[in-house]
């Protein structure tokens, strides 16, 4: 005879036995970190609602989940676009403790330094609630520094394209121009300075400075309104001090790419009016938008609603009334393919016409595979003076003579034609950088972007940014920073010392 | 998608008909072919162990821009030599623009007929014209008659080895200074030939690789301007050109095109 417990036992057991599907599709493993304890852990990546999501659990500290890419069907679609890499000339690490930990570069890395990032101090004359280096004071490089780092790049790369020189705010380290002098001696092709701007809208002599140097910029600037500046730089009047200096870069001419971090509940609804700045403005050659991160200082939020590459494509589109469509923009297989995209535009006369919509993508697309293009308006410029060099070259083919000067259906452009179509082409490219929440160890293999480091070793960003490496290097160089200080007062060279990274009498078992 | 056709060559002028595919190929290589540019010409130089005493011989040496350019970093005094005499003359002013002080000088000439007395240069530099020369044996011995016992001659040139696809081979053959390209073991058998012996034989097909990459980017800027009708390119196809960079990118992955240095002594 059955008790009252035991029937409502049996009703239980004998309820709806059915099973359910779950409700997502488990699309591979990866491996991740914990955002607490840092611990290596797997991690799997979920489809759901035509989204991507990045699920994982510690032993010790529990579950975590986020929201990866909010485009499912474009993320698995990018496996096309996933070329093979390119292989340094040279590795700075052993693979010994294994992935993540053995940075960099390790032979199991994927792919070449494309883009090498030196941090020349910690130091910054602003205060930004988002900073992924963490700036304050701390250290400052010497330049015998700079110039190993700059052999080290050589050494592995051969003939490296790009160098950004970033900090802190690196336009007030006392001897930026001569690093960047420094690059350039080494034929290193481009070089790039990171900035905040304040230095060029203030300093003449600092204007005159880079007039002669001429680097590329890499300009922050996350839109107009004052509530943006004030939550995301602590700064709400921000904006004047950035269009001046945008304008006095302008004047000398220099190349800027602007570079606006996007936080969701905050800048997003500015997307449109940052493409149509960039469009007038004859300063800015291309718009780099990084979705807000969270590593270093960051502002709260909920992981599983950040901004994702493709959140930032919908905001294109629609505030600027389909100038710009989702199918414009194609993913950059330099890296990971889910990790940047990209497009290029010819723009005249307001009207904008986006490459991919007039060429065959796929034609091109090695054009971008292993390399990152740092200026495509200058590449545009060198190709177009380079296909007609032989018709202003004495002696050249008597029939491309009669080409140039009386076939009209030829028009062969002059040089101010050409100045004129190299300007107007527009680059914008989205870059979703990685935190603890959406580390994952695949993407990080194919890294190509590098923090290079006295000693020669390059951690790719996301792993210095993630896994502990910038903590263990900011205290190493802040410590060397008596003896460089020694050494500037008693006139004599700093000698350099290598960063070195220890994970394991630090891991967490 | 707006992919239009290249105008038809019945709607364009009849000058315009005359641009061949070698003209088209003409444009897109620009005036020098030269893999490696001014880096290889001075890896030329070191290895020929250029210095001020040094007195050089640049065959082929075009509009002067190598010439200069060794005397500039070595201080060598450089002789140029070419067959067009348009070359010499935007040569001569070069020269005259960069105030050298009589360091570099040029002359008509035919490397397989050097004006030139026997054993007066140290070295002799021929850089991506070796394989143009008709009768290269004949040229080789020249060399080897110019130099002073124990002078280097340095080549740098396009390779060849094995077949090509069709559409390649008939570019090539429009392309007058690539057609001959040979096998590196060839130019130096042809050294050996005129009694040099062959020290260096230094591959540098990554340059050639970089050098097709920049027509590749000119096609693009191309490709652009057509399709934004800021440019007719009729009788050229761009289709045409693009396959055919990729064909050479092949060819040179395959290790059936490439770039190499071949440095020889003369006995001393």
């Amino acid at each position: 005879m059955s008790t009252v417990l035991e029937t409502q036992n049996e009703i239980r057991a004998n309820s709806d036995r059915h099973r359910v599907d779950s409700e997502y599709v488990f699309h591979e493993l990866t491996r991740s970190i914990c955002p607490v304890c840092r611990r290596v852990i797997d991690a799997k990546i979920l489809l759901r609602d035509n989204q991507v999501f990045m699920s994982k659990r510690c032993p010790r500290c529990g579950p975590f989940m986020a929201l990866i890419y909010a485009d499912a069907e474009a993320y698995i679609s990018y496996s096309q676009y996933n070329k093979p890499g390119t292989i340094p000339l040279a590795y700075s690490g052993k693979a010994e403790r294994g992935c993540p930990h053995d940075c960099g570069l390790c032979p199991e890395h994927e792919q070449h330094a494309c883009l090498g990032i030196i941090e020349v101090n910690s130091a910054c004359d602003m205060d930004c609630p988002l900073c992924f280096a963490e700036a304050g004071p701390g250290f400052s490089l010497t330049l015998e520094e700079v110039e190993q780092m700059l052999d080290d790049y050589v050494r592995t790369e051969g003939q490296p394209e790009v160098v950004q020189f970033s900090g802190g705010e690196p336009s007030i380290h006392p001897r930026i121009i001569d690093f960047v002098r420094a690059a350039q001696a080494r034929n290193i092709r481009f070089v790039m300075l990171n900035t905040n701007g304040k230095r060029i809208a203030r300093d003449d002599r600092f204007l005159e400075d880079l007039n002669e140097v001429r680097p590329a910029l890499y300009f922050q600037f996350d839109g107009f309104e004052p509530e943006t500046y004030r939550v995301i730089r602590g700064e709400p009047d921000l904006l004047g001090e950035k269009l001046r200096a945008l304008d006095r870069l302008a004047e000398i001419g220099l190349n800027v790419t602007i570079v606006p971090a996007i936080e969701r509940g905050v800048n997003e609804h500015e997307v449109g009016r940052i493409v149509e700045f960039a469009i007038e403005h004859p300063a800015i050659r291309g718009i780099t938008f990084q979705p807000a991160f969270r590593a270093g200082r960051h502002l709260p939020g909920d992981p599983l609603r950040r901004m994702t590459i493709p959140d930032v494509v919908r905001e294109i589109e629609a505030q600027t009334s389909g100038k710009f469509i989702a199918s414009d923009f194609v993913p950059v297989p330099c890296c990971f393919p889910t990790c940047n995209s990209v497009t290029y535009a010819f723009v005249e006369s307001g009207r904008v016409t986006p490459l991919p919509r007039i060429l065959d993508v796929n034609d091109y697309l090695d054009y971008i595979t292993n390399r990152i293009v740092p200026d495509f308006s200058h590449e545009i410029r060198t190709a177009l003076e380079g296909l007609w060099s032989s018709s202003s070259v004495a002696g050249s083919d008597k029939s491309l003579q009669q080409l140039a000067i009386s076939c009209q259906a030829c028009q062969l452009p002059d040089k101010l034609a050409i100045n004129n179509i190299a300007k107007n082409m527009l680059m914008i490219m989205l870059q979703d950088f990685m935190d603890p929440w959406t580390f994952s160890q695949k993407n990080l293999m194919k890294c190509c972007k590098e923090f290079l480091l006295p000693g020669g070793k390059q951690i790719p960003f996301c792993a210095y940014n993630t896994v502990g490496y910038r903590e263990q290097a900011r205290e190493q160089l802040v410590a060397m920073e008596p003896e460089r200080r020694r050494a500037r007062r008693e006139g004599r060279p700093y000698q350099p010392k290598p960063i070195v990274f220890d994970f394991d009498s630090r891991s967490p078992a | 998608m707006g992919r239009g056709q290249t105008p038809a060559p019945s709607a364009v002028k009849q000058c315009c008909a005359a641009v061949y595919a070698s003209d088209a190929a003409r444009l897109l290589l620009g005036d020098s072919f030269h893999p490696g540019g001014t880096r290889l010409t001075e890896r030329l130089g070191q290895m020929l162990n250029l210095t001020p005493r040094t007195r050089v011989l640049d065959v082929a040496a075009g509009t002067g821009t190598s010439a200069v350019r060794l005397a500039e970093r070595f201080g060598s005094e450089v002789v140029g030599v070419d067959y067009s005499r348009e070359s010499i003359e935007a040569a001569n002013g070069q020269v005259s623009a960069k105030k050298l002080g009589g360091k570099v000088t040029f002359k008509c000439a035919d490397a397989e007929k050097l004006p030139f007395p026997d054993a007066c240069f140290d070295a002799v530099i021929c850089e991506c014209a070796f394989c143009t020369f008709p009768d290269k044996q004949a040229a080789a011995r020249e060399f080897n008659r110019v130099l002073r016992p124990g002078g280097q001659v340095g080549l740098s040139d396009l390779t060849r080895q094995g077949s090509l696809p069709p559409e390649l081979e008939s570019l090539l053959s429009w392309i007058a200074c690539i057609a001959d390209a040979q096998p590196v073991s060839e130019y130096a058998a042809l050294l050996s030939g005129a009694a040099f012996t062959v020290s260096v034989v230094e591959r540098h097909d990554g340059a050639l690789v970089e050098f097709i990459n920049q027509i590749r980017t000119r096609l693009l800027a191309a490709e652009v301007m057509a399709r934004l009708q800021k440019l007719s390119l009729p009788g050229f196809d761009l289709d045409v050109a693009k396959t055919l960079a990729r064909h050479a990118l092949a060819a040179i992955k395959e290790g059936k095109l490439g770039y190499a240095i071949v440095v020889a002594a003369k006995e001393p």
